[in-house]
Order: C-alpha cells, then sequence, then structure tokens
C-alpha cells in the first residue's frame, strides 16, 4: 500500500513541483498505508486463527505485547528500507542533516508501531474490526502523525529540528507506558 | 512455586454465571473438586460447558461468581500458569511443526527442554513420526493429539479438556483414557464430552442445561 501511494502521487505530480509540506505529508501517508496491513499479521490473525488462546495462556501480557511491537517495529524497518529509496527517487530527495532524519525515523517508528499495536489488539476481538480500527486509531494518531510532518518539513528546510524531536519522543513514550498499561487490562477479558 | 504431591489443589467455582447480551447461558453454578478427580461436564450444544471451561481457564471473565485454585488452603495466582487446556477449536500454528509448537509452548512455560525429551513427549501421543512435518499437513485426530501433548505438557496440575475425544480414533480415545487416569495421580481435571459413554472416565458428572 505504502509503494502504491508514492508510485501513484509521483506519477499524479508527474511535471509537478511539490510543496515540501506536501512533500512531507506524502511521507508519512505513505508509511501509514504501508503499515496498516501488517496489523492483520499481529493481533487480528491471532484472533482470526484462534492460536490468541495460546498465547494468552502461555505468556505474561507484557511478552505478547512488546513481542507484537517487536515484530511491527520490524516491518516499519523493512517498509522504510523499500519506501524511502522508493521515495526519494519518485517524489523528491531527502535534504538535512542525516542525524536528524535518524532520529526522526526512529522516534516516529516508536509513536506510530505504539499505537497500531495497542489499537490492533483492541479491536482484535471485535466483530467490525476494519471500521473500528480506523476509528480507534485515528484520534491517537493524528497528534503523532502532525508534529511527524512538521518535523520532517523543518529537516526539508534546514531549520532546527530539536525541540520537535523531544515533542515526539514525549508522546511516544507516553504512548508506550500507556498502551502497555491498557495491553494489561483488555487482554485477558 | 514448587509444590509436593502431599498436599492437595482445589477448584472451587463460586456461583458463576455467564450472559451473552440478555440470555443466562448458566447462572448460580457451584463446583468444588481436589486432586485425585476428573470432573466430567455434559450437555446439549449452548448448554455452557465450553463456555464454563473457559471461565475456569481464565480466557473468559464470568459476568458473576468466581474461581478460585488452591494448593492446600493457599490461593494461587495466576491460575493460568497451572492449568493445561485443549479445546477442539482452539488453533495451532499452520507454519508450524509439531515438534516446533512443543517446543515454543515449553519455552512460554519457562522450560529448556532438551530435543530428546521434546520428541519423547511427541512419541508419547504417536506424533514423533512425523514431528517434523507442518501442521497444515496434520488430519483432524493428529491435531487433537498434538492440542493434547501442549494441554498436559509439564504436568499441569489442573487439565481442562474441552471436547477433547471429538475426531479421535480408537488408540487416539485409549490415549486420552490414560491422560485422565493418570492426571489423578497429580492433579484433577475437567472434561467436556459430548458423548455420554465416556462419562465413566469421570468420577463427577456435572450436566449443563440440566
Amino acid at each position: 500500500m505504502g509503494v502504491v501511494t508514492v508510485a501513484a502521487l509521483s506519477f499524479a505530480s508527474l511535471g509537478v513541483s511539490l510543496s515540501v509540506r506536501l512533500q512531507a505529508g506524502v511521507l508519512w501517508l505513505a508509511v501509514l498505508f504501508g503499515m496498516f496491513p501488517a496489523l492483520a499479521r499481529g493481533f487480528i490473525s491471532e484472533e482470526e486463527l484462534g492460536t490468541a488462546d495460546l498465547l494468552r495462556l502461555g505468556a505474561r501480557p507484557s511478552c505478547v505485547f512488546w513481542g507484537k511491537w517487536l515484530f511491527h517495529m520490524t516491518l516499519y524497518a523493512v517498509l522504510s528500507a523499500v519506501l524511502v529509496p522508493l521515495y526519494m527517487l519518485m517524489i523528491a530527495p531527502l535534504e538535512g542533516a542525516w542525524w536528524a532524519w535518524l532520529g526522526l525515523w526512529g522516534l516516529g517508528g516508536v509513536g506510530l508501531v505504539t499505537v497500531l499495536t495497542l489499537c490492533g489488539a483492541l479491536v482484535a476481538g471485535t466483530a467490525s474490526r476494519g471500521a473500528l480500527l480506523a476509528v480507534v486509531t485515528f484520534p491517537l494518531l493524528l497528534p503523532m502523525v502532525l508534529m511527524l510532518i512538521a518535523a520532517t518539513e523543518q529537516i526539508l528546510h534546514a531549520r532546527p529540528v530539536g525541540q520537535s524531536l523531544q515533542g515526539i519522543l514525549g508522546y511516544g513514550l507516553m504512548l508506550s507506558a500507556g498502551a502497555a498499561w491498557i495491553f494489561e487490562k483488555i487482554w485477558r477479558e | 512455586m514448587r509444590y509436593t504431591r502431599r498436599v492437595r489443589w482445589v477448584l472451587e467455582c463460586d456461583s458463576l454465571g455467564k450472559r451473552f447480551g440478555m440470555r443466562w447461558v448458566f447462572r448460580g453454578l457451584s463446583l468444588r473438586a481436589e486432586s485425585g478427580s476428573v470432573v466430567v461436564v455434559q450437555g446439549g450444544n449452548g448448554s455452557g460447558k465450553s463456555t464454563l471451561l473457559r471461565i475456569v481457564a481464565g480466557l473468559t471473565a464470568p459476568t458473576e461468581g468466581q474461581v478460585i485454585l488452591r494448593y492446600g488452603a493457599q490461593r494461587v495466582a495466576p491460575r493460568m500458569d497451572y492449568l493445561g487446556w485443549c479445546a477442539t477449536d482452539g488453533a495451532l500454528y499452520r507454519e508450524l511443526t509439531a515438534y516446533e509448537h512443543l517446543s515454543w509452548w515449553a519455552t512460554v512455560r519457562g522450560g529448556a527442554p532438551s530435543r530428546e525429551a521434546l520428541l519423547a513427549w511427541l512419541a508419547r501421543f504417536a506424533l514423533a513420526e512425523r514431528a517434523h512435518e507442518r501442521v497444515r499437513a496434520f488430519s483432524t485426530g493428529m491435531r487433537q493429539r498434538l492440542r493434547l501433548a501442549l494441554a498436559t505438557w509439564g504436568q499441569p496440575p489442573l487439565l481442562l479438556l474441552d471436547e477433547p475425544d471429538a475426531g479421535m480414533d480408537r488408540s487416539g480415545l485409549a490415549l486420552l483414557e490414560r491422560i485422565l487416569y493418570e492426571q489423578r495421580t497429580f492433579g484433577l481435571a475437567l472434561f467436556a464430552t459430548n458423548r455420554a459413554e465416556h462419562a465413566r472416565w469421570g468420577d463427577l458428572v456435572l450436566e449443563m442445561g440440566a
């Protein structure tokens, strides 16, 4: 999905120069679209196959949560390895300090993966997962995505990005702590 | 927790009730079973056999009442660490082999068994020869044997079996009977079945929906 987003937008904007804000938006939109199908490989597929009960019986909730989180984080890294070169090739080069990009990518990944992992667990046991997932994730993801887009814009404009990264780190840490706690409550009915 | 066979395990279900929407599946169910006993849970479809076992396992929350597992006078929590669970609809990972399943299960249960020990356990369930085949190639009866192998691994003091006799051939049923017999020596079991002739494997019959 992420690849399709990048490809579609690059063809749609052929010959047109995208503004920096739009470039930043496209980058994170592609990442999000790429990450959403991954949820099916997390908690939702466990519930559909019935293997979630094995996990509930065998492992502590925190181990399950952080195990899935790690799986989603790995997927985020793989997705990034595909998407970023494609984005640079088809949309625009990612200019700016490499350390800022690295920090943004790492912190953004922590925040996005935490939200998606928790929301995947929340909706996995429900009947209308697809619709509910969008509803549940939106309010949690929106502040994170807006901060990521703002920070991306700052890096592309070669402006100081330290404060934005601090904000993303704070939000990510708050989400991680909250998500692990909430997960313990919801995992075993 | 270390435990000896001299101290008895006790399962207490106190005024259990479960409601789905407006419908009570069962209500006011109380039960007490000790080490050395097998409780056969019988009843028609939808009478709440599986729901009861899920509640005892801690997989489903009761609407009212509580389940307590005691080791002597001491209350054990969480009881999930002390039970084995086998259900007909309990899924297995299709991509994993029987050996990988058992190895993974033994690891999450906190052990580090040798390859020989795992294969010996699978041999007990007539799965050793196909230990390295993916589960997707297994028949219904073989999957059921694997579920039993997982449920009984580590000799859990509380064994919960939800229609494990479904899809079992004659040797599988003999194996199941032996498992229930052996379970009495170190714990207790709840065994849900639709087959009336298997009620003789238990010491106490709980008739659901009656």
